[in-house]
Order: C-alpha cells, then sequence, then structure tokens
C-alpha cells in the first residue's frame, strides 16, 4: 500500500501540452476518480503514473519512492485496461498466474492466491477457459483478478467499465466498490463518466484540458464547484447555467439574466449586494428549481416565470424544461406538478442554492449563505 | 446455412446456382495442375514408353510403371546426398532468418530507441535490390574469409566459399528484408494493451516477445517459414556461385548437372524434379492453413 504524489507533472506530445503542472496527492488506500471530458489529460496522468508514458517535467512518487525513472514492471502497481488485454493465448489461471510466475512466487502461493482472487471474483469455474470463451462481464472479472494476485502497492483503472452493458456497469461499479473497502488499498481509477466518479470516488479529481480543475469529495464538488467547468460536469443532469447581473432596482435587488429576472428576498440580499454590477454566469441545480404548490420547508423563495417546453415524467419526479428569453432551465420537480407542455407556468427558485461565477475568469464568487440555512 | 444466405433479400443460394463458379474453380485447379502430374506419371515410366507415347497412355497401360528410375537418381546419380544438403542448408537457413527477423520485428515494432523508424525504413529499402548483383560481392567476401577447415559432423569449409555456415548466412542476408517488413508488420497490428500489460505484470522486453507477442503471432511466423523454405531449397542461383564444392550440392544444383548431363534421359530428370518438389509440397500443405492466414495478416493488417 502507498500514497501517490503527483508533484507539477507535465506532459507535451510535440508542441502540444496534454497535462499541464498537475499536482496531487492521492492519499494511501483511497479511492481518487480522475474524471474529465475525452481528451481531458486523465488517461495520460494515468499512463504516467503506470510507466507507460514518459514524464517530460515534474516527478511523480509512490510510497514516497520518485519512479520518474522507474521502469513500469518495477513500479509495484497493476492496472487494468479498458479493452482488459487479457493474454488470449492464455488460460483464465495463466492469465492471472502471469504476473506471480515472473516474479518467481513459488507455485503452489500461485495456486492459492489465483484461486483466492477468483473466489472472491465468483470466476471460479471458468479457471481453465480461455478469454474468447467468455462474456465482457466475465473478461472484466479475471481482468480484475489478474490485478488482485499481485497484491500491488496501487490498483490503475482506465476506464474499465465501459464496455459493459448499462446494467452490468451498475453491478461492476458496486462490486469494485466492494472490493476497493475489502482491500483497502490505493486505487486509481480513470472515467469520463460523472456517475461512476460520484459513485465511488473518496475524492474526485476533475480534469479539463490537461489542467487539475478540482479536487475534492464527491459532495464538496456537487455543492461548491470552484468555476463553472466542474459546476456543469459534475451532477445529472448538469447545472442550469445563465449568464447576468445583479441589478437594483429601487429598494429591490434582482438578479438579472437575458430575459429572466429574480427578485432577491431580503433575507439574502446582505449576500448579493456586493456582487452588483459584476458580469457574473450563475448556476443552479434542477433540484433547486421547485413547482409553487410543493415548495419545501426553509428555503428562501424567489418566483419566476416561465414557458415549458417539455415534460419528462420519471415517475417519482418530473423534469421541466423550461425556457424564459433565451435562457433554457431544467427543473426537477414534485411529480404531481400541474405543469404541462406549451403553457406559461411558475418556478420558484432556491436561491440559498444559487451560484455564482465570474463571468470572464469562470471562476467561482463566493455568496455568503447566512448561518441560519 | 447462414453463410450463403443474402443479408437484404432473404434468398437462398441454391447449389445449382453455385455450379458456374464451382466448374470454372475446378477447371483452373485441373489446368493448373496437368504439368504436375505428367511430371509425376513420367518419373514412374520406363524410357521406351516416355518416347513413344504420352504420360497420359500410363492410365491404360499400368503395366509400363516402375520404380527403376528413383532407384538410379536415388543412387548411382547421388540425389539422397543432395537430399540431405538441401536440408542442411534449408532447415538451419530458415530458422536462422525467423529468430533474427523476430527479435527485430519486435524491437522496431515495440521498442522506444532513436532512429527507430530510420532504421526499419533502411530495411525495406533493402527490398528492392536486386539479389544478381549483390553475388559478386558477395563471393569476393567470401573467398577472402574462406576458412579451409572441415566443418565438423556437417561437412564442407568452417566458412566462406564451399561451406554450410556460409550459405545460411547468405540466405540469412537476402531473407531478412521481407522477414522483417512481414514480422514488424504483424507485431504492430497487436494489441498495444497486451504489451503493456505485459510489462506492468513484470515482464522484460524479452519475456515480452516470447510469452505474449510469439505464441500470437505463429500464423505469420509460420507463413514467414514457409516462404522462406521455399525460397532457399528452391534456390539455384546462390548455390551455384557460392558452393563451388559438388560434395555440398543441393538438389537443384544437382539437377541442373543432370540435365547437362543426361539431356535426353527423361526419366531421371522426371524423377529428380519430382524429389526435390515432394518436400516443399508436404511443408506447405502440412501449413496450408496458417499460409493464408498469414498472408493476410501482413497485407491486411499490415
Amino acid at each position: 500500500m502507498a500514497g501517490i504524489v503527483f508533484d507539477r507533472v507535465t506532459k507535451a506530445f510535440g508542441d502540444s501540452l496534454a497535462v499541464r503542472e498537475f499536482s496531487l496527492e492521492v492519499v494511501d488506500g483511497e479511492f481518487l476518480v480522475l474524471v474529465g471530458p475525452s481528451g481531458c489529460g486523465k488517461s495520460t496522468t494515468l499512463r504516467m503514473l503506470a510507466g507507460l508514458d514518459e514524464i517530460t517535467s515534474g516527478t511523480i512518487s509512490i510510497g514516497g519512492r520518485e519512479v520518474n525513472s522507474v521502469a513500469a514492471k518495477d513500479r509495484d502497481i497493476a492496472m487494468v485496461f479498458q479493452t482488459y488485454a487479457l493474454y488470449p493465448h492464455m488460460s483464465v489461471f495463466d492469465n492471472m498466474a502471469f504476473g506471480l510466475k515472473l516474479r518467481g512466487v513459488p507455485r503452489s502461493d500461485i495456486q492459492q492466491r489465483v484461486q483466492q482472487a477468483a473466489a472472491l471474483l465468483g470466476i471460479e469455474e471458468l479457471l481453465r477457459r480461455k478469454p474468447g470463451q467468455l462474456s465482457g462481464g466475465q473478461r472484466q472479472r479475471v481482468a480484475l483478478g489478474r490485478a488482485i494476485v499481485r497484491e500491488p502497492a496501487a490498483f490503475l483503472l482506465d476506464e474499465p467499465l465501459s464496455n459493459l452493458d448499462a446494467k452490468l456497469r451498475v453491478q461492476t461499479r458496486a462490486e469494485i466498490s466492494r472490493l476497493h473497502q475489502r482491500l483497502g488499498t490505493t486505487f486509481v481509477y480513470v472515467t469520463h463518466d460523472q456517475v461512476e466518479a460520484m459513485t465511488m470516488a473518496t475524492r474526485i479529481a476533475v480534469m479539463n484540458e490537461g489542467v487539475l480543475q478540482q479536487v475534492g469529495s464527491p459532495q464538496e464538488l456537487y455543492d461548491r464547484p470552484t468555476n463553472v467547468f466542474v459546476a456543469g460536469f459534475i451532477g445529472s443532469p448538469a447545472m442550469n447555467v445563465f449568464e447576468g447581473t445583479v441589478r437594483r432596482e429601487g429598494e429591490r435587488l434582482v438578479v438579472a439574466g437575458d430575459g429572466l429576472e429574480v427578485e432577491v428576498p431580503p433575507e439574502r440580499a446582505d449576500s448579493f449586494a456586493p456582487l452588483e454590477g459584476r458580469a457574473l454566469t450563475f448556476g443552479m441545480r434542477p433540484e433547486h428549481i421547485h413547482d409553487p404548490a410543493y415548495v419545501p420547508a426553509g428555503i428562501v423563495p424567489a418566483l419566476l416565470d416561465a414557458d415549458v417546453d417539455i415534460t419528462e415524467l420519471m415517475g417519482n419526479e418530473t423534469f421541466l424544461h423550461l425556457q424564459r428569453g433565451s435562457t433554457a432551465l431544467l427543473a426537477r420537480v414534485d411529480p404531481r406538478t400541474g405543469a404541462r407542455a406549451g403553457s406559461r407556468t411558475s418556478v420558484v427558485m432556491d436561491l440559498t442554492h444559487l451560484r455564482a461565477f465570474d463571468a470572464a475568469t469562470g471562476l467561482a464568487v463566493p455568496l455568503e449563505v447566512p448561518a441560519t440555512v | 446455412m447462414t453463410t450463403t444466405r443474402s443479408a437484404s433479400s432473404g434468398h437462398r443460394v441454391t447449389w445449382w446456382q453455385r455450379l458456374p463458379l464451382h466448374a470454372v474453380v475446378i477447371a483452373v485447379v485441373v489446368l493448373w495442375s496437368i504439368p504436375t502430374l505428367g511430371l509425376l506419371v513420367s518419373s514412374f515410366r520406363e524410357p521406351s514408353a516416355i518416347a513413344s507415347s504420352g504420360w497420359w497412355q500410363a492410365f491404360t497401360h499400368p503395366d509400363q510403371l516402375t520404380l527403376a528410375n528413383y532407384e538410379r537418381v536415388l543412387g548411382e546419380q547421388g540425389m539422397g546426398r543432395a537430399f540431405v544438403n538441401s536440408l542442411l542448408i534449408t532447415v538451419p537457413a530458415t530458422v536462422l532468418v525467423i529468430l533474427v527477423a523476430a527479435h527485430a520485428a519486435y524491437a522496431l515494432a515495440w521498442m522506444r530507441f532513436p532512429a527507430r523508424g530510420l532504421i526499419f525504413l533502411v530495411i525495406v529499402g533493402l527490398l528492392v535490390v536486386p539479389l544478381e548483383t549483390t553475388l559478386i560481392p558477395v563471393l569476393r567476401l567470401f573467398s577472402h574469409t574462406t576458412i579451409e577447415r572441415e566443418l565438423p559432423l556437417l561437412g564442407g569449409n568452417v566458412f566462406g566459399t564451399a561451406s554450410y555456415t556460409g550459405m545460411w548466412l547468405a540466405h540469412a542476408g537476402y531473407g531478412l528484408p521481407f522477414a522483417v517488413f512481414l514480422l514488424r508488420n504483424f507485431f504492430v497490428s497487436l494489441p498495444r494493451d497486451l504489451v503493456e500489460a505485459a510489462h506492468l505484470d513484470g515482464a522484460s522486453d524479452l519475456q515480452v516477445f516470447w510469452r505474449v507477442i510469439l505464441p500470437l503471432s505463429l500464423p505469420a511466423i509460420a507463413a514467414l517459414a514457409i516462404f522462406q523454405f521455399l525460397w532457399v531449397w528452391n534456390d539455384l542461383l546462390i548455390a551455384l556461385v557460392l558452393l563451388g564444392d559438388p560434395t555440398l550440392a543441393p538438389m537443384t544444383l544437382k539437377i541442373t548437372n543432370l540435365v547437362s548431363s543426361f539431356g535426353t534421359s527423361y526419366q531421371v530428370l522426371t524423377a529428380a524434379a519430382f524429389l526435390s518438389m515432394a518436400l516443399p509440397l508436404v511443408v506447405f500443405f502440412a501449413f496450408q492453413r496458417f499460409f493464408v492466414q498469414g498472408m493476410l495478416a501482413g497485407a491486411v493488417k499490415g
């Protein structure tokens, strides 16, 4: 087991920078998920950690030892590939035993460790088969098994679920989480799927265009994104984002977007007042826009009229696609809502949860939340 | 029967619709095989029969068939020794090429080192050098470096002209550019993840090569083995120029000599010629499945 430290790690392919000045400390035993859209540099970061890609500048340490010039085979890490990368000419047993054989582990130990891992993953009956005779989910387990038997200092997983169908993905997601709890080893997991990140991670590191955007617990990232990118990326459905400003109209303070105006309730005026006149990007999660008939207690309501574009009934909730001027909003409301597509309706925004970001830099602007909320 | 069903119409192709195609294919195969069949039949006929009637007459007069031609060729004319010589030249030359080419191809496909692309380009470039232009320089080199001591067990000089080792090296040199080209292109088409997974499992490059790449490349290697075997087995030119010693002569060289001394004794020549074809035929039929796969692998995936 070991902690991992990235210190200003940069990777250049020719003139283009795939990863820029990436610094991050992965605590021993942590499940860290690197997440971001495709091409954001997350896989490259993982490959540098694995020793499969060279580091252009900066250092990576595993368990306190700098590994920049250590070959992949000597880094004591195991990796699960998106394609599983099982050796097609070897049986499942031999696939799992390969790394142990190369390390000169005694035959009886190999037998025992492979059996244990197979039992843990429920693939004992498959040990004699070849990878070609297995389903996608079974191959995935063998790939995990091959990593487990090695008892490495850290597990690296590169989008291991993306070749599975939706149902199996949910199931395997839970199994990998359980595996992490049981083994207590450091996991570094790469995915472009923020749901995987939210459900599995101890901490999430969000990357975009080669730059680390924010690191934190899933809840932290969801509640307090540091910039517009993280706000839009984390959460499904995504956070509503619109350009606007805070304007004073006589006694009233309003949040004004394109064709959209929301009055700030007096109890929140103090936190919004300092932002007056600034060009901002506002963000509000769909679940913080309510049907006026079903408003939860204790929120800071601000009323807004909007046209209902589409309604999507999900059973336990209903999504309202709203249009106000050129601003589109998604609301996640009580399924008993009376709002119908094509009509105009009123909704209530909970301004406690309104996020503000600087329009130019995209960085979060603090909105002081009253201690009572 | 799903393979014979056309997907768009669901129309089933019946045997009589495929008949014309099969007829054409069979006709071509028969036409193509007739000369070889003629050679085979003639090699079992008596000289007088060959002189007086066509080889197809043997089917109506099976009493004319004899093994005497083979006895004569193998015994008096030394074809037996030539057969052994052919093997002694061909097998090591084939193994050598595959071993060297496979290691080189692995390095060119999967290892990172300076000027890798340039080196591969130069090797591929050697494919266009005509063999004939190199014969005199190689001969001169060999005659200057000949070690005139007898090679234990096999005979011939230790190195240079009139030596097996010289033949192995020459054939390896001529065979390597194509071999490296074919295998490198095959290796590159294998999934990168497999190589990386093996490295992470703790394998060195040599272990990745022997335990992962090589087992997965058997079709390509089998195809290359057949190619190289046939080239060396059928080679006359290199043996003629570099060998010099008639006791080391392979079958091709021996048959050429037979033609000059038995120019009209067809029964001897046909038996000798068929003997020289027999082994390649066996090799080809034994590996033809790999051969087709390997051809595709080299051509399509490369």
